[in-house]
């Protein structure tokens, strides 16, 4: 009985999210400026890159990543990226793309995981890092599909309202939580124009395209590098790699732009 | 059994949402789980994690979604921005509009990269950030209202001059939990910086008012 307590909570904390306002809203396309950029975009150059890596034999313990379960079962990577991050039951934990990737690559290929993390963000303008190649390759294996990001576990759950507060969450000699840059429509820090994350068409915009070619660094760059950059602008410390901090703000602004159609890479400034 | 079951469920989940959503999990416990998820994801010395901490006002503007501050709330906020102001020990609140053009240009200071604060002497005021300010310039941010004309409309009457020291140091003083940064009570500007600002608003001279 307790079991199915719990699960009944959940269904109704759904539902309930299922009828927030915000989720209420129409998705709109990406403008027309953007589908020009991405008919021409470098990043794609990074998939082929990433396949190969990611069907490469690779590691201390010589093997490829075709045995890595990104939630759909081993080696089955369509639709498997519009539904992350989600619950796996082999850690326990709720994964983003780039932290399952850790784990496929600690695991099955015996890299070293501080290894990985300190290649992980790539200098600009080099060739890329293997895990930004390979963020990027899975991702595009979702490519014309929809984000599905479920909260039915209850771990998923937590880490959804945990990533809303985060979102909210003031601090530092600025004052800036997410919504201050990210709460209102057609806002700009300087010339850079900022998503508007809280209505369901930014929050699309947002699911729908990392990893992205980061123009600026000519580079494809992952949500974790976006994260680090805008907690730097807020003065707050350095940011672990994927740690739950960004794994929780993924999960809500993932999950609040659920129905976008995935198209990566992205194309950014 | 489970025919009951889902009737139950179903009359719990209306019962749920006429609640206001509030059942699971409680603010209490997403707040406590956030807030570990804070601290473990940072890579810093004791100092710089310092800057992760919530002062009182933050906690109480950091409200999620729509929720609305209440009157005590903004109250207090209020009251705790208006016990922070600090004047410069001249106690003369108008300084030098030319190096407060140049700050409020300056959007760098105190980021932290690789563990390494920015090695500037001092921040810089992050205005055009947020604000568009003398006419015509183009690369300036719209999170504020413009400053355009700031002094020419307003004129600079003592109050005029105390009102806009106060706002630069403590937005929150006016506008509890507003989206601009309590520059000057967060030690992100000194006194003395701030009252260049206010000559940068107010000075005929300055370019921002012609
Ligand atoms: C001080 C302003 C500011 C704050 C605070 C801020 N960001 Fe950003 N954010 C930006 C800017 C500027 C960009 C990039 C715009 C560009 O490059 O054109 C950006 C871009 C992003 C993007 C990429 C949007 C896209 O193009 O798909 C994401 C995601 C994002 N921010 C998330 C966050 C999160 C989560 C937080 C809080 C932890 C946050 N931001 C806090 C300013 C901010
Ligand atoms: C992160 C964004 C941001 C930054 C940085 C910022 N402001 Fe603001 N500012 C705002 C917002 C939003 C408002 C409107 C809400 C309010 O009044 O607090 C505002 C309001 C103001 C006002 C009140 C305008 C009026 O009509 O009374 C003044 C004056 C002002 N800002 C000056 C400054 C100056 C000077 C700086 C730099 C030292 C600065 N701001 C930096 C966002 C910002």
């Amino acid at each position: 009985m307790k079991r199915m307590r719990g699960s009944n909570l959940i269904l109704g904390a759904a539902l309930c999210l299922a009828m927030a306002p915000s989720a209420l809203a129409q998705g709109n396309d990406l403008s027309i400026g953007r589908k020009m950029l991405m008919e021409d975009n470098p990043g794609e150059l990074w998939i082929d890159q990433g396949k190969d890596l990611f069907h490469q034999k690779r590691g201390p313990k010589n093997v490829s990543l075709e045995q890595c379960d990104f939630g759909m079962g081993s080696g089955k990577l369509e639709g498997a990226a519009a539904r992350l991050p989600r619950y796996f039951a082999d850690t326990d934990r709720v994964e983003d793309l780039e932290s399952r990737l850790l784990t496929c690559m600690t695991r099955l290929q015996g890299f070293d995981r501080n290894q990985l993390i300190k290649d992980a963000i790539s200098a600009p303008a080099s060739r890329g890092s293997d895990i930004e190649a390979l963020a990027l390759y899975v991702t595009s294996r979702s490519n014309g599909m929809k984000v599905n990001v479920s909260l039915s576990h209850k771990k998923e759950f937590d880490m959804y309202k945990a990533g809303e507060y985060l979102f909210y969450r003031r601090s530092g000699q600025t004052d800036f939580g997410c919504v201050q840059c990210h709460g209102e429509a057609d806002k700009r820090i300087r010339l850079q124009d900022l998503v508007h994350m809280t209505s369901k068409a930014g929050a699309q915009e947002v699911a729908a395209s990392w990893p992205a070619y980061r123009g600026a660094h000519y580079v494809v760059r992952t949500m974790q590098w976006r994260l680090n950059d805008c907690v730097w602008q807020m003065r707050l410390p350095d940011l672990k790699y994927a740690t739950d901090y960004s794994i929780a703000l993924t999960t809500y602004l993932n999950r609040q732009g659920n129905d976008a159609v995935m198209q990566v890479p992205g194309f950014k400034r | 059994m489970k025919t009951t079951w889902i009737k139950w469920s179903a009359s719990a989940v209306t019962g749920l949402m006429v609640a206001g959503c509030a059942s699971y999990p409680d603010q209490a416990t997403t707040r406590q789980m956030a807030e570990k998820m804070v601290f473990e994801a940072f890579d810093a010395s004791l100092a710089h994690m310092k800057r992760l901490e919530q002062d009182r006002s933050q906690q109480i503007c950091s409200k999620i979604g729509d929720a609305k501050l209440s009157r005590e709330e903004a109250a207090e906020v209020v009251k705790l921005a208006r016990a922070s102001i600090q004047y410069p020990a001249s106690g003369q609140l108008t300084g030098d509009w030319k190096a407060g053009d140049r700050l409020a240009h300056d959007g760098s200071g105190d980021r932290i990269r690789s563990g390494k604060t920015e090695a500037n002497k001092q921040n810089g005021a992050l205005c055009q950030n947020c604000h568009a300010l003398a006419p015509g310039e183009i690369n300036v941010g719209n999170v504020g209202p413009p400053l355009t004309g700031y002094g020419k409309q307003r004129g600079n009457s003592e109050a005029i001059v105390k009102y806009t020291y106060e706002k630069i140091y403590n937005a929150w003083a006016y506008f509890p939990c507003s989206n601009m940064p309590r520059l000057g009570a967060t030690r992100h500007l000194t006194p003395e910086q701030v009252t260049h600002m206010v000559a940068y608003l107010l000075d005929p001279q300055s370019p921002i008012n012609k």
